[in-house]
């Protein structure tokens, strides 16, 4: 039961720190749910954040994942509800009300003062994400190709992680 | 502006949410709210996908349930929310199932390795893709590269390096009077 109740804790507060994103989260959620509490491992971590890539909704989704490792059933439904309904009800409270708080000028200065904070969590997201999936030659190439193929629009994303698992079938990575 | 019914609302949501695989995954929902269907403005749009990105939690999340708000109240918003996660929430609870009672194939972990290692290739275009709209100057470029090496490379703790970060963002962006 208390190790339920951390798992609850861990993804609502995890939440409240997601600016700009699930990705952004995405070192922190690792120090926590491998490190600190060990409901996955890091290999098990990236497979899961590799299917929340895969499946229709957002990434952070990757706590039904690990709710589900640790608890089972409840325990998706636990990290589930812990990582969307806090925050969904913030932005409820606070869309009704935007039209008239987006006119003051701290709104725009929050604005500009997030966006970067949320590129650079983004970008430890990136870091921590390749730090764990990417260990030889073969993986940094898949990488480094991936980079090239969705900057140059060659294919859409799915396409692109999908033909990434067929050669890393082939290869036996 | 008139309220979408509720039920049509859930319909085209839970539709967006299932079809809106890979990055960018705001642009469907414009699709879907302001090109085939005259319910939203642009600028509400603009509006709300702000919001949504402003606020701590999951972008796609939050777009939906302001997106579901404006159209049709806190019903909308619930209703715009559940259309969205819980399809993919299934989808991936079956797949999780499968994965940790050994369901998957042999050769399954393989093709999971690939697919991990692309995902990098994609999760670091969508953030390469966001810079140049959100990184402008040098307080902006200070900022955001404290907050990488922080929570990446030094693996500061996330919620500590944003309110040591924040507020002197927020100090750089201050409101000045003229």
């Amino acid at each position: 039961m208390a190790d339920l109740l951390h798992l609850a804790w861990t993804f609502l507060w995890l939440s409240f720190i997601a600016v700009g994103g699930g990705l952004g989260v995405l070192p922190e959620m690792q120090r926590q749910v491998v490190g600190r509490y060990g409901w996955v491992t890091a290999r098990e971590f990236v497979d899961g954040y590799t299917l929340s890539q895969l499946t229709p909704g957002p990434n952070m989704l990757v706590a039904i994942f690990v709710g589900y490792r640790a608890h089972g059933l409840v325990g998706a439904l636990v990290a589930g509800v812990a990582a969307f309904l806090p925050t969904s009800l913030l932005t409820a409270v606070v869309a009704g009300r935007w039209e008239r708080l987006r006119g003051r000028p701290w709104a725009l200065a929050a604005e500009r003062a997030l966006a970067p904070v949320g590129i650079g969590l983004m970008g430890a997201g990136v870091y921590t994400l390749a730090r764990s999936a990417v260990h030889d030659w073969v993986t940094a190439a898949l990488a480094a190709a991936a980079t090239v193929a969705l900057a140059a629009r060659w294919l859409p994303p799915v396409a692109v992680v999908l033909v990434g698992g067929l050669v890393g079938w082939l290869v036996g990575l | 502006m008139a309220w979408v019914p509720l039920r049509l609302l859930i319909r085209v949501f839970a539709w967006t949410g299932l079809t809106a695989l890979g990055g960018g995954r705001s642009a469907y929902f414009y699709d879907a709210v302001v090109v085939r269907r005259p319910w939203v403005k642009t600028s509400e749009f603009v509006q709300d996908l702000t919001l949504s990105q402003l606020l701590p939690g999951p972008n796609f999340a939050n777009l939906a349930v302001a997106l579901g708000s404006r159209l049709g109240g806190w019903r909308g918003g619930v209703g715009a929310l559940l259309a969205v996660l819980v399809p993919g929430a299934l989808v991936l609870l079956g797949l999780t199932a499968l994965y940790f009672r050994g369901g998957f194939a042999p050769g399954t972990t393989r093709l999971m390795h690939g697919m991990g290692a692309t995902v990098v290739g994609l999760v670091l275009v969508a953030t390469a893709q966001l810079v140049a709209g959100s990184v402008r100057g040098r307080a902006a470029t200070a900022v955001a590269v404290t907050t990488f090496l922080a929570v990446g490379p030094l693996g500061v703790n996330s919620a500590l390096a944003v309110a040591l970060v924040l507020p002197v963002s927020l100090w750089f962006n201050r409101p000045r009077r003229r």
